[in-house]
């Protein structure tokens, strides 16, 4: 078949779920001149020093969530590159992650390979599955919900063939034994050792530098151009499916760096932790209540969201005055999460970052 | 430009925040760690983790009762006495039933002060806290978590109430076989149905295998899916036509009752339905919800004893909950009971003495029912761990077996 | 376009038969098409099973409860169904709505001494109050937003609700209990009666739901809003208040799928959970927003549950579900039978 006959077919079934249309122009993410580009990452270098800065600040405990933070900011960040810039919504990135997961348990506990080759080899993987699955999906012509359905079917099949499977020791999961000693091979430190944290910190500079330098290149333009109008975007030669299948791979790596983080930091996985649809939602969450389609909304996202049912249990934990009838409630910090997350979508559907910088958009118009 | 200064600002702004957020925790914690150091101290915290919501919540929001009802025993019979009276304080966690919350609250009790910790239901988050309190040198006494690789690993500082999976895979068979013979049955083969789950599937393993040495066969095991199974008339058609007469289940609660009504409704002719390890047959509600009240169905699972000690526990859970009592509350009971020996003996609320306690520790009998005192192998097993056969006889959860603990004499054929 | 020519370009893709033109295509080539492929594929695995247990007893017993357990399945897929058609939500909620339903049709049982079936009387007005007001108060105002934003409020949606009901209701098992319940043997399959119940039930939804879909006003306004908004608030039709009523009727038609299934359902703060997945399954199976669709997609799901977990003893059921669930999608992108409106 040919791409054009492609692209007819995605273009007309894209109008059944058309939730990009409505979306930031994409002239408000790619900054195009070089100068925009230099602070841009200047941003970045400072953000990345200043969380790096943070464990000379804070308590363990506060850390072990800091450490939680980043890696639900990498699944925001590489479920932005797919479902934001490049328009195509997944609901199962929790297969991505699952893959970094089980890969990094599987090469460690199985051959005693070290992590960060057990990382590459996931992130390999990965990129497999997100294109065998994308490439599936568009050449079958699925589109809006149906993509997005077919992702989160795909999560599940992963879910139940690990669940069945001997080898990834079915439903028991995969624990890492604790190694005496500290090693950067092995990816083995100390409990409340600053370096998880500054490794997850170098991740998610690494991903963001991804994220911009992605939005800035030509592919990346392409992609959200791709997004915005794929019938202009073929007009003018570029091939929406290429392009598509790009940004399908960028998010599938960088979220199986999530899923390596993930296993590495708290040493054990199994089919539900993987690939249930709460990883999924998860990386949703993070991108939306930060910004969907912007470099910075997943990071911000992450560091409102997930530190949240922790900041609302150590109020309940103890209450002020007044207010002790809450305490020892179970479920009440959830309650309030939920409430929380609704409350950001109603009042800032374009998400924190974005809907800041829409406001000075408007500002400065005027 | 201006874009980007912003994020700078914003980025800032909050990663200010986080590091307040960090020096008030900090701060607040600066009270339990004096705990570690001196001889004099008033209070001793230990961790407790538990699903206190999702699909685990009943049980993790009991465990937490009993884990409380321990704390105010010993605090009401004066705190431990060599650390000069000090009280425990029990600080609660909820896992959520996944491996990162539960993780981040281990590490927030232990900043905050724990000393030990207690947990957590769910096999994997305790196989992640195992690794995490190896780390952390904190002991880690398991009240329920079957799976048998946890304490495969070597580590020093976890330990375990509950008998392993394979532990009551295997008394679990054990009963069978002599609850049959006592009654004049000549057991040949069983039917087993049971959840893909880890801890389901090891309990049938060792089932099967101790059967062969009783001298029977697993004949038909059929393996479900507790996520979807609402309905077992197929599976139930499956052991009539092998023409099983005894069927063994290893399940939750709701696709054990599943089971229950799809036997009924089947009109299927069994001698026998024995629970082994099973989360319904042996629950109050189970009787309120199965049809007929499940008279007659077996259940072989850790219980509660039937000593005083244990009887009066049930009593004053349900008296001060208003529920009937499940097994992990005692569980969790015992978890505590055993770190306040250990405490008791020690001396000392550093975490790495009071290990070295409860490793060696045999002075406490819990209410769960064992053969002796609570003692750990050198692997962190409960040797006295044992599991007894219950049965519902006249609308009543009636313990059949051992004969020591009986308190009914078992019916076989059950119905 | 007035509202009677947008009728009649509606009727041309409806399914179910409100009249004899209608029915003519209805019964065309692809639907015969459809469903003979289905039936043959259905009675292959069917046989597969037959050699691989050795039993005709058991298989005849799997096509039973694949049917009865089908019916569950899309009963709890139709607001789930009609909620995609009309609003383009993915309601992450449903299940959670389910069990709020279940714990509803409990209290009206067990606190109120109602028989299980009249708290139909009680629960479907409770949960249409209930979906109207979330999709006025809270989903109404992401309605012209990016659909991630109407995602996200039905996951807190699920979330809140589920604690919600923890709070309240706490977390053990409570169960409603059918008191002339019970069960016949139909040529050696058990058939249970409260299922049997819940399966009439089922159709007679698609039947009572098409009726209103087909023959209201209502109904014309909502198909017109489902088929083109823009064109239906030309012609005067506040999209506005469709949206609540459509979500209105999804969350009657939740009500009445959790008083039918109270009766066999353990219920605790998850159950919805359980439905959850195999729900979204049987939506895109039958075509998402179509109301029989749903049916027949129960149907193939619950048949491919029972029949897969005799052929693949080892792997879980559901596995055999998605993988179905994947290639439909991918021969068929739209479900089995299309989009009804």
């Amino acid at each position: 078949m040919s791409a054009a006959t492609d692209e007819r077919a995605l273009r007309s079934r894209a109008a059944d779920f058309d939730w990009q249309s409505r979306m930031l122009p994409s002239r408000l993410l790619g900054a195009q001149s070089t100068t925009r580009g230099l602070v841009t990452y200047g941003v970045l270098f400072v953000v990345v020093v200043l969380l790096a800065a943070l464990p000379f600040m804070i308590d363990t405990a506060t850390m072990a969530i800091a450490t939680r933070v980043l890696i639900f900011a990498l699944l925001g960040i590489g479920w932005n590159v797919m479902s934001g810039f490049g328009g195509m919504f997944s609901f199962g990135h929790a297969a991505y992650f699952g893959i970094g997961a089980y890969t990094t348990a599987a090469c460690v506990v199985h051959f005693g390979i070290s992590p960060w080759i057990a990382l590459v080899i996931g992130m390999a993987l990965a990129v497999v599955a997100a294109l065998v699955i994308s490439w599936l999906a568009f050449r079958y012509r699925l589109a809006g919900a149906y993509y997005a359905l077919s992702t989160f079917a795909f999560a599940e099949v992963l879910m139940l063939v690990a669940e069945g499977n001997d080898w990834l020791h079915r439903t028991d999961g995969i624990g890492l034994p604790v190694a005496p000693g500290e090693s950067w091979w092995m990816f083995n430190f100390k409990l409340n050792s600053p370096n998880y944290y500054w490794i997850a910190v170098a991740f998610v500079g690494v991903a963001l530098a991804v994220s911009i330098s992605f939005t800035r290149a030509r592919t990346g333009r392409f992609v959200v151009s791709v997004r915005d109008d794929e019938a202009a975007a073929a007009a003018a030669g570029i091939n929406p499916l290429r392009y598509k299948l790009t940004a399908v791979a960028v998010s599938a790596a960088i979220t199986a760096a999530a899923g390596m983080l993930y296993m590495e930091y708290y040493g054990f996985v199994d089919p539900t932790t993987a690939f249930n649809s709460s990883v999924s939602n998860n990386a949703i969450i993070t991108a939306v209540v930060g910004g969907v389609g912007t470099i910075w909304g997943p990071l911000i996202g992450a560091i409102v969201t997930a530190p949240l049912t922790d900041l609302i249990n150590g109020f309940l934990r103890n209450p002020p005055a007044g207010l002790e009838f809450l305490h020892g409630h179970s479920g009440l910090d959830l309650v309030v999460y939920a409430a929380i997350l609704i409350v950001f979508v109603l009042f800032l559907p374009r998400g924190i970052y974005g809907s800041i910088t829409h406001w000075i958009q408007r500002k400065r118009r005027k | 430009m201006k874009k980007s200064v912003t994020a700078l600002a914003l980025g800032t702004a909050v990663i200010a925040t986080i590091a307040l957020a960090g020096c008030s925790g900090a701060a607040a914690a600066g009270g339990g760690t004096a705990a570690k150091s001196g001889t004099k101290v008033d209070k001793v915290v230990i961790g407790s983790l538990h699903p206190e919501t999702g699909s685990s919540a009943a049980d993790g929001q009991a465990m937490d009762n009993g884990a409380q009802m321990a704390v105010d025993a010993i605090n009401k019979a004066g705190g431990i006495k060599s650390l000069g009276g000090a009280k425990l304080e029990l600080d609660k966690g909820d896992t959520k039933g996944t491996p990162d919350v539960a993780s981040t609250e281990a590490n927030r009790e232990i900043s905050d002060g724990a000393v030990a910790l207690i947990g957590t239901y769910a096999s994997g988050v305790s196989t992640t806290i195992s690794a995490l309190a190896e780390k952390a040198q904190v002991p880690f006494v398991m009240d329920i978590s079957a799976a048998d690789s946890i304490l495969q690993q070597g580590y020093k500082y976890s330990f375990r109430v509950q008998p392993s999976a394979t532990a009551i895979g295997t008394q679990g068979a054990d009963a069978v076989a002599a609850i049959a013979a006592k009654n004049g049955v000549k057991l040949s083969k069983v039917g087993y149905l049971y959840d893909q789950g880890a801890g389901e599937t090891s309990l049938e393993v060792a089932f099967a295998k101790e059967a062969k040495a009783k001298g029977f066969t697993v004949d038909t095991a059929i393996k479900y899916d507790s996520m979807s199974l609402t309905d077992a008339t197929t599976q139930i058609a499956q052991i009539k036509a092998a023409g099983d007469t005894t069927l063994i289940v290893s399940g939750y609660y709701a696709d054990s009752l599943a089971i229950a009504k799809s036997i009924a409704a089947s009109g299927i002719k069994l001698d026998a339905v024995f629970g082994v390890g099973d989360g319904a047959y042996d629950q109050q509600t189970f009787l309120t919800d199965a049809p007929n009240g499940g008279e007659g169905y077996y259940n072989t699972n850790y219980a509660i004893a039937k000593s005083a000690e244990g009887q009066q526990f049930a009593t004053d859970y349900q008296a001060k909950f208003n529920t009937p009592v499940r097994t992990g509350a005692a569980l969790a009971y015992d978890a505590v009971q055993v770190i306040a020996a250990g405490l008791e003996d020690s001396g000392s609320a550093d975490p790495v003495k009071l290990r070295d306690a409860i490793a060696a520790e045999k002075s406490y009998t819990g209410i769960a029912f064992g053969s002796g005192p609570i003692a750990f192998s050198s692997t962190g097993e409960n040797t006295s761990a044992r599991t007894v056969a219950t049965q519902i006889l006249g609308g009543k959860v009636t313990v059949v077996y051992p004969d020591d603990q009986a308190t009914g004499t078992a019916k076989f054929p059950a119905f | 376009m007035t509202m009677t020519q947008l009728d009649e370009r509606l009727g041309e893709t409806s399914v179910l038969p409100a009249a004899r033109r209608r029915l003519h295509e209805l019964l065309g080539q692809r639907f015969v098409r459809t469903i003979g492929v289905t039936v043959i594929v259905i009675a292959v695995v069917a046989i597969i099973a037959g050699l691989v247990s050795h039993s005709p007893d058991v298989v005849w017993q799997a096509i039973i409860t694949g049917l009865l357990n089908g019916g569950v399945y899309s009963l709890i897929a139709m607001g789930l169904t009609l909620a995609y058609g009309v609003l383009h939500i993915i309601n992450f909620a449903n299940g959670s709505m389910l069990t709020l339903g279940l714990y509803l049709a409990y209290v009206a049982v067990h606190d109120w001494g109602m028989q299980p079936y009249v708290a139909l009387l009680f629960v479907i007005p409770a949960m249409m109050a209930f979906g109207a007001l979330t999709q006025k108060f809270l989903l109404n105002p992401v309605m012209n937003g990016a659909s991630h934003n109407q995602l996200l409020v039905t996951i807190g949606l699920a979330v809140g609700l589920e604690n919600l009901i923890l709070l309240i209701a706490g977390p053990n098992p409570v169960s409603v209990t059918l008191p002339h319940g019970g069960s016949f043997s139909l040529f050696g399959a058990t058939v249970d009666l409260g299922r049997l119940y819940a399966f009439v039930g089922a159709i007679a939804m698609v039947v009572l739901l098409s009726l209103i879909l087909q023959k209201t006003p209502v109904g014309t306004a909502v198909r017109a809003v489902a088929a083109n908004p823009v064109g239906a608030s030309l012609v005067g039709v506040n999209i506005k208040n469709i949206y609540v009523l459509t979500f209105a009727i999804g969350g009657a038609a939740i009500g009445a799928a959790a008083t039918l299934i109270a009766p066999f359902q353990s219920i605790t703060p998850t159950t919805g959970d359980v439905f959850n997945l195999t729900a979204f399954v049987v939506v895109v199976l039958g075509g998402m927003g179509n109301v029989a669709g749903a049916l027949v997609g129960g149907f193939v799901v619950g048949l491919t549950e029972q029949l897969a977990g005799i052929i693949f003893p080892e792997q879980s059921p559901l596995l055999s579900v998605f993988v179905v669930f994947l290639i439909v999608l991918f021969i068929r992108p739209r479900g089995v039978f299309g989009r009804a409106s």
